[in-house]
C-alpha cells in the first residue's frame, strides 16, 4: 500500500491552495480531483468578480482557476484527476480508497489529510417545497454547469427561488442567453447574495426581486407549467390573498450550499451543526488528529479569495503538523458566540507557544448598522472593533494579534453589541 | 394475432400476474400506458411486506397478505430482489391503545401471523433504543420485511418477458370492444386482440372497466399518501418498522427503515379526485412529523433529502375486488389493490391464475419455464476479488458517476442493457439509484445524461427526464458552424 505524507481531497480553489501551502521538497503530497480538470466550480463561473483580494486583479472563474493551477507548477505535488475518493478510515494513519478508470479501486495511506471537497446545493427535498414534482425544477449550480460547461439551456421561462449569489448570477446569464427570467423570490426580508450582484444581475436587467416571498405551489404533471409565490410573515407563514402566479417551464433554486463531507462518513470528528461542516481550531485541524478542513467543505464562503487564503493556511498547518508530529498534544479552549452571531470559526483554539495572529470568520444572524465586536475572556475585553454595517450575507473577519495574552483555561467569547 | 391474455397495467399486480401466467403455455401481452413498469402506486409506497396482522380476518386482504409475505422468501431467491428482515413493532401509548393492540393481536392470530409476542416497555426499548418514552406496550411482528417494491415489479416483468410474455410500454388503452371470441383493444399503438383481459390498471381500473361494463361493481376512490425521506446516512437510527396503533383513518404514520439505508416517514391518508399522485401539501408534511414524534425521539429531520406523494388505488369496498366480470365473459377485475397490495401481489397472482383462470381455462405448464433472474449487484457491493474481476473486463467500473450512492459508469451500462433497460434519467434513478442521495442529482445528472445519450446514440437534448418530451436540456447554445 502506497504511503503519502499529505493527501488533499478535492482540487477546486480550496484544494489548489491547500496543495500549494502543504508542498515541501521533503514531503510527498497527493492531490485527488474527481473531475477531468482542476479548478472545481470556478470552471463554470465564467463571470468576473474573482481575485480582487487574492490576486489584486479582477478575473473570471476559469482565469482564477488557471492562476491557482499555475502556482503549483514546479512544486513536488502528485495530481490525479478523474479520481473519486470513496472511503476514508483512520487507525494510526488515514486509509484512503479512491477509484479511477486506469487503476480501479486503490487504497493508499496518509499521515495527514485535508478535506477541500467543496459544497453541494440545497435541493427541493431539503426545503420541502409543496406542489407537484415535474421536470423543470433545477438548482442554479446545475443550470450553470449545463449552460457554461456543456453548452445547453435548461429552459425558456424561468423563475428563481432564493437570492443566493449563484441564482443572481444565473438570472443575468440566462437573460443574456435569450431566456426570460420572470423574477426572484426570497423568503427573508433581505437578499442573501452580495449587494453588487443584486445591482448588476437583477436591477440592470429589470428582473423583479420579491422579498419576504416564497413558492407556495408548483403545477404541471410531467413538465413544470407554472408556480405560485406568496408573501410570508415574520414567522415565514404564508399570508393569505398575496398569491402571484407565473407560467414558467423552469424553477431554479438558489437556496444555499451545504459543506460536502459525505465522503468522510467513516471518520469520527466533531461537527458544527450551524456550519454543517467540521469543527476546527486555528490550524484548521479537526478534532481528529491529522485531519484538516478548509474552503466550502468547512463553511460556506462569499468569495473564492477567502477560500484560497484559508486553504493556503490549512495546507501550511498540515505541513507543520508533519514536521512537529512528535510534540505532545496541546490543550484547547472553546470559542463561544453570543445570540447575535450565527457562527464563528475557528470554534476552538489550540494553546501552544505559537503566537501567530488568529483570524476569526463569523456570520451575524441579522442586519445591523453600527455595531461593536468584542473578543473577551471572562470579563476581560481583549479586543474591540467597530463595524458600520453587518449582514448575514457578508462574512465578517476579525484578526486577533495578541495571542500570547490568552489564558489557556477560560473560553474565548465573541460578543456583538448592537445599538 | 389473437393473444390468450392481455393484462392492462404493469404495476406490481400486473407484473406478478404476467410472471405467473408465463409458467404456462399461453400467449400474454402486457399493455402499460407509462414509459416504464410500476410508475404509480408501486413506485411510491411504504415498501413494507406486512405480516398480515392488520386486515380483518376472513378478507382476501388477510389471506393474501399472510400468504404473500411467505412468497416473498421464494421471490428473493428466484428474482434476486432485496429483502430486509427488519421485523415490525406495533406500538401503543395509552390504555385505550393497549386494548386496540390486544384486539389486533387476536385478529392476527386468526390470520395465522407467525411468531408474534406482546412486549413491555423494557423489551421494546432494548429492541429499539430511540423509541418514545410514552410507548407502553408493543406487538412484535417478526415476519415484517422491507423490499424495494419498484425493483420487484421490474424483476417480475423481466422474468415474464424472458419466459415469453410480450410487453408494450407507452401504450394506452382507449377503448375495448367485445367480439365473438374475445376483445378488440384500441390503443395509441394500434388494435390488439385477446381472448381474455385482466384489468390490473391500479387507480385507472374503474376507467378501464367502464370501457366494457355498463355497471362497474366498484368505484375508485384514490387516496394520497405523503412521505418524508431521510438520507441513508441515518442507517442504524431505526431497526424495525414502527406502526402506531391504527385509528379509523388507516394504518397511521409509520417509520420504516429501507433496504438502501434510508428511513421513510409517512404516509398521510387524504382522499383526492385525481388518479395521479398529486401535490405535496405543507400541512400534511408537518402532520407527519407530529405523528412520528409520538413513536420516536430525536428523529434527525435535518437529514430529510426528499418528500414524495403516492396514490392508493382504493375503491369503495374495504376488501380487494378480484373476480371475473358478471357482465362480460373473459374480463377480469383485479381492483382496489391498496395496502397490503405490495405484500399480497404474489398471492393475488397465484389466486388469479390457479383459482380464477383455471376454473374456466385449461393451462398447460411450459416445460422450459425459468423462474430465476440473474443477480444485478452494484459494483460497490461486490467483494474485492469480484471487483477486481469486473474492473478487468470493464474499466468503466472504475469511474464514479454518483458520488453520494457510489454508482459507477459500469453500473449504469448494466442497467441500460438489461432486459428492461433504462432510457430516461428517472428510469436510471429507479434502477441504479443515481441521484437518490444527498445531492439529489446535482453532481451526477449531467453525467447520467451523457451516458444515456452515448449508449442510445442520441443527442443530449433527446434524453427525457421521465415522461415523453421532458428533456432536461432544451437546446444547445454553442453549435459548431
Amino acid at each position: 500500500m502506497k504511503k503519502h505524507d499529505i493527501v488533499i481531497i478535492g482540487g477546486g480553489a480550496g484544494g489548489l491552495a491547500a496543495a500549494q501551502g502543504a508542498s515541501a521538497s521533503r514531503l510527498d503530497v497527493l492531490l485527488l480531483e474527481k473531475d477531468a480538470q482542476l479548478g472545481g466550480i470556478l470552471n463554470q463561473c465564467i463571470h468576473t468578480g474573482f481575485g480582487l483580494q487574492h490576486y489584486k486583479e479582477e478575473l473570471t472563474g476559469p482565469e482564477y482557476a488557471q492562476r491557482a493551477i499555475r502556482e503549483l507548477e514546479g512544486l513536488p505535488i502528485t495530481i490525479k484527476t478523474n479520481t473519486t475518493v470513496i472511503a476514508i478510515e483512520k487507525t494510526t494513519d488515514f486509509t484512503i480508497t479512491y477509484t479511477n478508470e486506469s487503476e480501479g479501486e486503490t487504497t493508499i495511506r496518509a499521515t495527514a489529510c485535508i478535506l477541500t471537497t467543496g459544497s453541494f446545493e440545497r435541493t427541493r427535498g431539503a426545503i420541502k417545497l409543496p406542489g407537484t414534482r415535474p421536470k423543470g425544477i433545477i438548482t442554479a449550480g446545475s443550470a450553470q454547469r449545463y449552460l457554461n460547461i456543456d453548452g445547453y439551456l435548461v429552459g425558456k421561462n424561468i423563475f428563481i427561488l432564493g437570492s443566493g449569489d449563484i441564482g443572481l448570477i444565473m438570472a443575468r446569464r440566462l437573460t443574456l442567453e435569450g431566456a426570460q427570467v420572470l423574477g426572484v423570490a426570497e423568503i427573508l426580508p433581505h437578499a442573501s447574495g452580495l449587494t453588487r450582484n443584486i445591482v448588476q444581475c437583477l436591477h440592470d436587467y429589470d428582473i423583479p426581486l420579491y422579498l419576504s416571498h416564497t413558492v407556495t405551489d408548483i403545477r404541471g404533471a410531467g413538465q413544470l407549467r407554472g408556480i405560485t409565490i406568496s408573501e410570508v410573515d415574520a414567522n415565514f407563514q404564508k399570508k393569505p390573498h398575496t398569491e402571484k402566479h407565473f407560467e414558467v417551464d423552469t424553477l431554479m433554486l438558489s437556496v444555499g450550499l451545504i459543506p460536502d463531507i459525505t465522503a468522510f462518513n467513516g471518520l469520527s470528528f466533531a461537527k458544527d451543526n450551524r456550519t454543517n461542516g467540521a469543527l476546527v481550531n486555528q490550524t484548521f485541524e479537526t478534532s481528529l488528529e491529522g485531519l484538516f478542513a478548509a474552503g466550502n467543505a468547512l463553511h460556506i464562503h462569499d468569495l473564492v479569495d477567502d477560500v484560497s487564503a484559508e486553504s493556503l493556511l490549512a495546507g501550511k498547518h498540515a505541513k507543520a503538523y508533519l514536521e512537529n508530529k512528535n510534540q505532545k498534544a496541546a490543550s484547547h479552549i472553546d470559542v463561544l458566540v453570543d445570540e447575535h452571531i450565527n457562527y464563528c470559526l475557528p470554534q476552538r483554539i489550540q494553546c501552544t507557544q505559537d503566537t501567530d495572529p488568529i483570524t476569526f470568520s463569523l456570520r451575524v444572524k441579522a442586519k445591523h448598522e453600527k455595531a461593536t465586536l468584542k473578543i473577551m475572556q471572562g470579563d476581560k475585553v481583549l479586543m474591540t472593533r467597530k463595524r458600520q454595517h453587518l449582514a448575514p450575507a457578508e462574512m465578517e473577519r476579525i484578526t486577533f494579534k495578541n495571542v500570547d495574552r490568552l489564558d489557556d483555561q477560560t473560553p474565548l467569547s465573541l460578543k456583538l453589541e448592537v445599538s | 394475432m389473437m393473444y390468450d391474455f392481455i393484462i392492462v397495467g404493469a404495476g406490481i399486480t400486473g407484473a406478478m400476474i404476467a410472471r405467473t401466467l408465463s409458467k404456462y403455455d399461453v400467449s400474454v401481452l402486457v399493455l402499460e400506458k407509462e414509459n416504464d413498469v410500476g410508475n404509480h402506486a408501486t413506485l411510491a409506497n411504504s415498501a413494507i411486506i406486512h405480516s398480515g396482522h392488520d386486515p380483518k380476518h376472513g378478507t382476501l386482504k388477510a389471506r393474501f397478505c399472510v400468504e404473500g409475505n411467505r412468497l416473498y422468501d421464494t421471490l428473493e431467491k428466484e428474482l434476486k430482489i432485496p429483502l430486509l428482515r427488519s421485523g415490525g413493532l406495533l406500538l401503543a401509548r395509552n390504555a385505550a391503545e393497549v386494548d386496540t393492540l390486544k384486539a389486533i393481536y387476536e385478529n392476527a392470530k386468526l390470520n395465522n401471523v407467525p411468531g408474534m409476542k406482546l412486549l413491555e416497555k423494557q423489551a421494546l426499548k432494548a429492541k429499539e433504543p430511540n423509541i418514545s418514552k410514552t410507548v407502553i406496550m408493543g406487538l412484535d411482528l417478526p415476519t415484517t420485511k422491507i423490499t424495494y417494491p419498484w425493483e420487484v415489479a421490474l424483476k417480475a416483468m423481466e422474468n415474464a418477458i424472458n419466459n415469453g410474455v410480450f410487453f408494450a410500454k407507452n401504450t394506452e388503452v382507449f377503448a375495448m370492444a367485445k367480439t365473438e371470441n374475445g376483445f378488440d383493444i384500441t390503443t395509441n399503438n394500434g388494435v390488439f386482440k385477446s381472448k381474455q383481459i385482466i384489468n390490473a390498471a391500479g387507480a385507472f381500473a374503474g376507467k378501464v372497466a367502464a370501457m366494457v361494463e355498463n355497471h362497474v361493481p366498484y368505484e375508485v376512490k384514490p387516496r394520497r399518501g405523503e412521505y418524508l425521506v431521510l438520507d441513508r446516512r441515518v442507517k442504524g437510527f431505526l431497526n424495525h418498522t414502527l406502526y402506531p396503533v391504527p385509528n379509523n383513518k388507516g394504518k397511521g404514520t409509520l417509520i420504516v427503515p429501507q433496504v438502501h439505508g434510508n428511513i421513510l416517514i409517512g404516509p398521510t391518508n387524504t382522499p383526492q379526485s385525481s388518479l395521479y399522485a398529486t401535490p405535496n401539501d405543507v400541512d400534511a408534511l408537518s402532520s407527519i412529523k407530529e405523528n412520528a414524534d409520538k413513536l420516536m425521539t430525536d428523529i434527525p429531520y435535518h437529514q430529510v433529502i426528499r418528500t414524495f406523494a403516492g396514490v392508493r388505488a382504493s375503491i369503495d369496498h374495504e376488501d380487494f375486488y378480484i373476480d371475473y366480470s358478471r357482465e362480460v365473459d373473459g374480463f377480469m377485475h383485479v381492483a382496489g389493490i391498496d395496502s397490503p397490495g405490495l405484500t399480497a401481489a404474489p398471492a393475488i397472482a397465484e389466486y388469479v391464475v390457479n383459482s380464477l383462470i383455471k376454473s374456466k381455462t385449461t393451462l398447460d405448464p411450459k416445460p422450459n419455464f425459468n423462474p430465476n433472474e440473474p443477480e444485478c449487484t452494484m459494483y460497490h457491493a461486490l467483494n474485492t476479488a469480484e471487483k477486481k474481476a469486473a474492473f478487468a473486463t470493464n474499466k468503466r467500473y472504475g469511474k464514479i458517476i454518483c458520488k453520494c450512492e457510489r454508482i459507477t459508469e459500469g453500473d449504469l451500462m448494466q442497467h441500460i442493457t438489461r432486459t428492461l433497460g433504462a432510457d430516461t434519467i428517472k428510469g436510471m434513478k429507479k434502477r441504479a439509484r443515481v441521484g437518490s442521495g444527498l445531492c439529489q442529482g446535482g453532481y451526477c445528472e449531467h453525467e447520467t445524461i451523457k451516458v444515456l445519450a452515448k449508449a442510445s446514440n442520441k443527442d443530449q437534448t433527446e434524453i427525457d427526464y421521465y415522461d415523453k418530451d421532458t428533456p432536461v436540456l432544451l437546446k444547445e447554445t454553442k453549435v459548431k458552424l
